[in-house]
């Protein structure tokens, strides 16, 4: 067994044991919905139910309901859709990256963090699905054989690039995601009375029986895993990012692109975890499991990424002004100086200087300024992707078609209706699925348990 | 005996085996027998219980539902015996000629399968064939379902026999019947009038919704004739215009734009140098090299200012304006003697005088003013028409015929032609329209459309041009000319009187053997034998002579005095006198100098806002205030906008707005229409007009309807009127390889220079890791062309068969649009209404930016130490006093197009012959190739424009008559796919088989694109680039040919021409 140093803080706090966390984790699967959780699923469906009827509308009358325009082609549409891939990033990260380098502390927030990729990017995928002008015709983006003379894709495209990297990214973060379901269904598989659920979560743990070889298989297939989802945290980021960095449009045709938007969305996907983790060990009682380190853990990965992201802001302005181009001189300091600099210096704050906040010790370690700088994170990085997207086009190189973009209801609409299916889809997760890898953390218990690492220090 | 012949199809078959048997057996099984079946012990189990019942029964009565519902037959049935000029697929052009009372042209009208879809120049005639906006058009109104189907009586139908009749009876008890028309051009009808006058002792008035008639009577005094001359701006080394927009609205200004476009070659002997001097911005504002900014008071001081240095008969300088300016013109004029052509836009009599003196001065009558081969447009008389308004009120007309009029909207005072007219016993009116006149007249007896009827039409004394008609009449409508001769008691129809005009021995068995006739009605012309012509003498009689004399006028003109705030009514180039006003597409033709769609509003200098705290910027969140304007008691409500180069201290509205004040019926798209596509109600559920008329504003003065005011009020109110522009910024921000302009003088000194090296013509060149001009080093001096610096593959176009492309001199264009209805109408571009403009979804292929100079630049701001944020900001505002660029933006179908890489679905691709392609059927939306285009020029379907409810009353394509102009050639596009201009590839494909056909090479200039053939000025030039001997190559080899934003890299087929002015530095 692992051993750890005792004067590391230790990850799960009091006095468990195996069937206490069991127990912890799967308790409220088996207990009835508390009223709390009623009423948020109410609210966020009543919200998804809104988008949906806004996404239904925009769909019988065309993309005319937003208001978008002949200068201004992308707006809400696509800034909505890589924030929510943005926010996709730190499932995978966690799960994967972290597996890698054996962060004991990611088996406290992996699975829920994994379940926010998935959804997160669930709905990043309807936004390139509804953007588009004939939605029926979607599927002509996959190189599929075809009766229309053979007509293939446009491997040029960075759009089609984008179609391969989303999918690939969700297929194995889904996967990912499973496999390390399963020993934990199993788990409540063996521990429920109810006949219906338990046949179904008996079919869910695909017949895990829990013997070694199981175990043996589940830890190889995690690495298997881990080293495939790796590039991808990489590589989905920096193909979105090529959507703009392979244009003319000044603003967009930046090389530094891939690895700003991949620290982008770590920091970005990693405020989000955040978000939802500190609402779900309150309300969840998840208290001992996921406390303050690992609040201080995930801000200091904000603060590098945020940081990163803070130094791409300054060298592409350095660079704007570096190259001598006219055009691209004037995008930023259009940007910062011109109709939509509110955006720009919304996204300067939220992203740069409130994080900063994080360099204080305490600051970090408080639970309520976290959760606040989490959400003032995630609102300046949506407002990152739209000064990126919109200041950009709306004054390109033709002065004659300089214009300007007004988000319309159904432009709002459709991004609230995406937070509350994301709201709802995760609030069925919360009820349902294990919310902890309450397998995995079993096997830190005795070694970064608080307890046992009291025990083991009277040992000395 | 029967033939008991066998034939074995094989050996198995002969000896039966039992193979064969078997094999029998399984391919023809034994019927079972009902009996059998039914003693099928196995049947009881088998049972169809209730519910499969059901189910059964459900997919029966829903199938037999599904089978019963039909889809609507839509039946193409062919010719049974096929017309011989008819080949489906095939179009035929018809000669033609278009007159409305405003605009005159020589036309070639295009149809398909017999529906007439688009009038293009007849250049075979000269200037007089090209086209302006309006004309080209006019197509749309055949088809314009507000159209009078049949004559009515007090709006209710009624057959032609009984309103003969009735009219007939009417005219015996007449006691003064008059016509009211138009200018007559047509020596027939002035035949059938004449006729009318003679049974009934009738009168006949003229009238025009723009008057000239100040022109006519300053001939009439000045040189013994009431004539209004030919101006031969080809001629014309300097022209001096005071306040007429001779490239825009003024007189013939399709005529006068080309002649002057032939003076303005910079690479030519000469180049004309035209000075303007007014108040509004008006287009050929925008084009003069030396534009004065005056207030419609002081035109006349001009003009008498002007004179005097000219003469050096007085003083040589009038107090209140900018002298300088004019000895400036006036020293150029008396260097071009009889090489110049002053004109005046003014229809005051005075200034007219003056002008004509001036003109007499310099000796340009003769050189480039023809008095001897007058034009007879605009016979109206303004004195003589108020007084027929007068006799009206007085009783003294009891029977009306108005034809081809609509004095009730255009007429100064409108509300005393309606109460007169209310007086006359039996009005007639052959309107079109039930319109604004016509629906308050007893009867209705529609014309036939222009399109549709047979016309003589004598511009000029030595010319008839022909009208024919190029489709049967859609409606129950009789030629106006055919009902008069009928109420004249001559039953004759009105193509065999015409005919007679010319044969008084024709009858109907010569209908197709005169074939000087025929020879006539193909050219669209015939030589005026001078038999025939129409009278202008009656007119001429009327006009006052008064003892008019030039010092009599000269004192006139330097006491008018003008108030705190002067109005100058002018047309706007789209809208003219506002007879199309139900003609959607010209409400979405941008206005070329605003570029403000479907609205009418005041135009006001910078200075006059601020000073009343009006809001400058029009854009789709900030809507300009509603000012009421007063003007004699009478008041209109209209947006006010800030125009640069509007004179501070005067203001400007536009004539042709306001048409439908009572809801008449003039077509859907005339009213004012919601964001949801409905039409706005008032209270009372009337429709809303377009904006307001200015019409009344006007007044008389000497006898002549002067369109100015010379005192008005201007009040802010606090509403604000939303108003769509399709251009929101108005500065080229010095990128001076988007515009590249230079002044005539530095543009000679580096003329023979080689193409690219020119100091107003530079070439953009890059920096590269290489030592190019060998000297040792690697620096900042080894530079590329960017043209020779390359990512991609060269596409092998160059040199290998076909290469479409296209030059546009920005010297030779005026902006005037004409191009811009040609595309949208040969393009079947979709018409998208008010509210989609104002989001900023116009959705034409082809636009023209018009720029404005800035008073401030980047070096400017370093001069001055002003930072470059600072002076970004400074240069987004255009100059009190700007200079003006148009520069007409299409797909530049780049050879290295942005927009096709980025597509995933390859739905834009690269034709082998340069186009940039866009397969519309491929598409699915992302947009992203309109993101990556420089140019901005690519267009989205955000609607399904054809079908959806917000385009109802805009969109001609949703009117089942309407449709009918749609071009067959080109696709409609359904919601959700990318558009933009094809280079009219379908005209290309066209061109490219008729050569087929022929078995020769496609020949230089067979090929046009619409807005090449469109454009009066010769600025667009289409042809092949590959093809050595063709114009276009010659031309983009030219040293001012560049392409827009060069530096990128993409490529462009289209090449612009550099911008010359005949401008000296100081004077701008």
């Amino acid at each position: 067994m692992q051993k750890e140093a005792a004067i590391r803080e230790p990850l799960i706090l009091g006095d468990k044991s195996y069937k206490d966390i069991t127990d912890d984790v799967v308790g409220p699967i088996e207990g009835k919905a508390p009223k709390a959780w009623k009423l948020m699923i109410t609210i966020t469906s009543i919200i998804a139910f809104y988008g949906v009827g806004c996404i239904t509308y925009l769909i019988a009358t065309g993309i005319g309901v937003w208001g978008l325009n002949k200068t201004v082609g992308w707006a809400w549409d696509i800034t909505n859709f890589v924030w929510w891939v943005g926010i996709g990033h730190a499932g995978t990260l966690i799960s994967a990256v972290l597996l890698l380098f054996r962060q004991k502390w990611r088996m406290a927030i992996n699975r829920s963090a994994e379940a926010m990729t998935i959804f997160a990017v669930i709905m990043a995928a309807v936004f390139p699905g509804i953007h588009m002008g004939r939605l029926w015709v979607s599927y002509w983006v996959l190189p599929l054989p075809n009766q229309f003379g053979s007509l293939w894709v446009n491997f040029n495209s960075p759009l089609l690039w984008d179609v391969f990297a989303i999918s690939t990214y969700f297929s194995v973060s889904l996967v990912f995601w499973y496999i390390g379901l399963i020993p934990d269904f199993a788990t409540i598989r063996d521990r429920m009375v109810k006949p219906l659920p338990k046949k179904i979560y008996a079919f869910l743990s695909f017949g895990w029986s829990g013997r070694a070889k199981n175990w043996t298989r589940f830890e190889e297939v995690s690495l298997v895993l881990a080293g495939i989802a790796t590039p991808l945290v990489f590589s989905v980021h920096s193909i979105v990012s090529m959507d703009f960095a392979t244009s003319v449009i000044p603003g967009w045709h930046t090389t530094i692109f891939p690895p700003y938007f991949v620290s982008g969305a770590v920091f970005s996907g990693f405020a989000m975890v955040l978000t939802l983790l500190l609402i779900m060990r309150k309300t969840m009682n998840l208290e001992n499991y996921i406390h303050v380190r690992h609040v201080e853990y995930m801000n200091i990965v904000i603060i590098v990424t945020g940081s990163i992201v803070g130094v791409a802001y300054l060298t592409e302005l350095f660079i704007s002004w570096y190259s001598g181009v006219e055009y691209k001189s004037y995008a930023f300091i259009n940007r910062f100086s011109g109709p939509y600099s509110w955006a720009y210096w919304i996204m300067m704050t939220c992203n740069v200087i409130t994080p900063q906040l994080f360099w204080f010790r305490k600051i970090r370690r408080n639970l309520l300024a976290t959760f606040v700088l989490s959400i003032i994170v995630n609102i300046g990085m949506w407002f990152e992707r739209y000064v990126i997207i919109v200041t950009s086009i709306h004054r390109d190189y033709d002065p004659s078609s300089w214009g300007e973009f007004h988000a319309t209801f159904i432009d709002i609409g459709i991004f609230i209706g995406t937070i509350g299916i994301f709201g709802t889809l995760f609030l069925l997760f919360a009820r349902f699925f294990p919310v902890l890898a309450l397998n995995e953390l079993k096997s830190i218990l005795k070694s970064s348990g608080e307890n046992y690492k009291k025990l083991h220090h009277k040992d000395h | 005996m029967g033939n008991t012949k066998r034939y074995w199809s094989g050996l198995e078959e002969l000896k039966e085996t039992n193979d064969y048997k078997t094999t029998l057996e399984n391919e023809f099984p034994e019927e079972q027998t009902v009996d059998a079946f039914l003693a099928d012990e196995k049947l009881k189990d088998v049972n169809t219980g209730r519910r499969d019942f059901l189910k059964f029964m459900g997919f029966s009565i829903t199938a037999a539902t599904l089978a019963a519902c039909e889809t609507p037959v839509v039946k193409s049935i062919p010719y049974v015996n096929k017309p011989e000029e008819i080949t489906p697929g095939v179009a035929n052009y018809y000669a033609s000629t278009y007159y409305d009372g405003n605009d005159y042209a020589n036309v070639l009208v295009k149809t398909r399968e017999g529906r007439p879809i688009f009038i293009k120049p007849n250049r075979a005639l000269g200037a007089s064939g090209e086209l302006n906006p309006r004309i080209n058009s006019s197509v749309l109104g055949l088809y314009d379902a507000a159209r009078v189907e049949g004559p009515t009586k007090g709006g209710q139908a009624i057959d032609w026999a009984s309103a003969d009749d009735e009219i007939m009876k009417a005219l015996a008890a007449a006691q003064n019947p008059v016509i009211l028309s138009n200018t007559v051009l047509s020596p027939s009808k002035q035949r059938a009038i004449d006729m009318f006058k003679a049974k009934y002792n009738a009168g006949h008035v003229q009238y025009d919704s723009i008057s000239y008639s100040g022109l006519r009577e300053a001939h009439k005094a000045a040189m013994g004739k009431a004539i209004i001359p030919s101006f031969h701006f080809d001629k014309a080394k300097v022209v001096v215009s005071i306040a007429a927009d001779f490239q825009g609205s003024w007189l013939q200004s399709n005529v006068f734009s080309a002649d002057f476009a032939k003076t303005r070659v910079p690479e030519g002997k000469w180049m004309s140098k035209h000075f303007q001097f007014e108040s509004n911005l008006s287009l050929s504002g925008t084009n003069a090299d030396v534009r004065t900014m005056i207030k419609p008071s002081q035109e006349g001081k001009v003009a008498a200012a002007l004179y005097e240095i000219i003469t050096g008969a007085g003083a040589g300088a009038v107090e209140g304006i900018n002298n300088n300016a004019v000895a400036a013109a006036a020293q150029m004029l008396k260097a071009s003697r009889g090489e110049g052509i002053v004109v005046a836009g003014s229809n005051d009599p005075n200034i007219q005088m003056i002008v004509v003196e001036i003109n007499k001065a310099l000796g340009n009558y003769g050189a480039t003013i023809n008095a001897d081969r007058p034009i007879n447009l605009f016979q109206g008389n303004d004195a003589n028409f108020a007084g027929f308004v007068e006799s009206m009120n007085q009783g003294a007309v009891d029977f009306l015929i108005i034809d081809g009029v609509n004095p009730s909207y255009s007429y100064i005072d409108g509300a005393a032609f309606d109460a007169g007219l209310a007086k006359v016993k039996t009005s007639v009116a052959t309107s079109l329209y039930a319109d604004e006149t016509a629906s308050k007249a007893t009867y209705i007896t529609p014309d036939h459309h222009a399109l549709e009827s047979w016309n003589d039409l004598a511009m000029t004394n030595d010319r008839v041009d022909l009208v024919q008609p190029t489709i049967s009449p859609l409606f129950n409508s009789r030629a106006a000319g055919e009902s008069i001769l009928k109420w004249s008691g001559v039953e004759t129809d009105y193509y065999t009187f015409l005919r007679q005009t010319y044969n008084p021995a024709y009858t109907a068995a010569d209908m197709y053997t005169d074939a000087a006739w025929n020879e006539a009605v193909q050219n669209g012309y015939k030589p005026n034998n001078a038999s025939v012509g129409v009278d202008t003498v009656e007119q001429e009689e009327a006009l006052p002579t008064g003892g008019m004399n030039i010092s009599a006028a000269l004192s006139a003109v330097k006491a008018i005095k003008g108030g705190q705030v002067e109005l100058a009514i002018y047309q706007k180039v789209g809208m003219g006198d506002g007879s199309q006003a139900g003609n959607p597409w010209l409400h979405e033709f941008p206005d070329p100098v605003t570029k403000v769609c479907w609205d009418n509003y005041v135009t006001m200098s910078r200075v006059d806002m601020e000073a009343m705290g009006l809001e400058m910027e029009v854009s789709q969140n900030v809507h300009p205030n509603v000012v009421n304007v007063t003007v004699n008691g009478k008041t209109v409500s209209l947006p006010a906008i800030m125009q640069p180069g509007q004179t501070p201290g005067t203001i400007g509205i536009a004539l042709g707005y306001g048409r439908g004040a009572n809801g008449e019926n003039i077509g859907k798209a005339a009213f004012q229409t919601a964001e949801n596509g409905t039409h706005i109600t008032k209270e009372d559920g009337s429709l809303v007009p377009i904006g307001a008329n200015a019409a009344p504003l006007a007044s008389m003065k000497n006898g002549a309807v002067v369109y100015a005011a010379l005192d008005v009020t201007v009040e802010a109110t606090a509403e604000h009127y939303p108003v769509a522009a399709t251009q929101m910024h108005h500065t080229y921000m010095g990128r001076e390889s988007v515009v590249k302009e230079t002044t005539f003088g530095a543009f000679k000194a580096e003329a023979g220079k080689k193409k690219g090296e020119a100091s107003w013509n530079k070439m953009p060149a890059l920096v590269v890791h290489e030592d190019l001009n060998g000297d040792g080093e690697i620096n900042a001096q080894d530079k590329k062309y960017t043209k020779e610096i390359d990512l991609w593959k060269e596409h092998p176009v160059e040199g290998v068969g076909h290469r479409w492309g296209m030059t546009i001199d920005l010297t030779a264009c005026t902006g005037c649009g004409s191009c811009v209805t040609a595309c949208h109408i040969e393009n079947n571009v979709p018409v998208v209404g008010k509210d989609e403009v104002l989001r900023h979804r116009d959705m034409h292929w082809m636009r023209i930016d018009r720029f404005y100079s800035s008073d401030w630049s980047l070096e400017r701001g370093e001069e001055e130490g002003v930072g470059t944020i600072e002076s970004y900001t400074r240069m987004e505002h255009p100059s009190d006093a700007p200079q003006t660029v148009h520069m007409p933006m299409m797909c530049q179908h780049c050879n290295h197009a942005p927009c096709e890489t980025v597509c995933p679905v390859a739905a834009t691709t690269h034709s082998n012959e340069g186009l940039n392609q866009m397969t519309y059927n491929r598409c699915i939306g992302t947009r992203y190739c309109a993101n990556n285009c420089p140019y901005k020029v690519r267009r989205f379907n955000w609607f399904n424009y054809q079908g959806y409810k917000k385009f109802q009353n805009t969109n001609p394509s949703q009117d089942t008559l309407a449709r009918m102009v749609l071009n067959p050639d080109v696709t409609v596009r359904s919601r959700g796919v990318m558009e933009k201009c094809s280079m009219c590839v379908q005209r290309i494909q066209g061109g490219k088989l008729e050569a087929k056909v022929a078995g020769t090479p496609v020949q230089d200039g067979a090929i046009q694109t619409a807005c090449a053939e469109a454009c009066a000025n010769g600025a667009i030039t289409f042809g092949d680039l590959n093809d050595t001997k063709s114009t276009v190559q010659s031309i983009s080899k030219n040293n001012r040919a560049y392409h827009a934003l060069e530096e990128i890299g993409v490529q462009p087929n289209i090449f612009y021409m550099a911008k010359v002015r005949n401008t000296e530095e100081n004077e701008a």
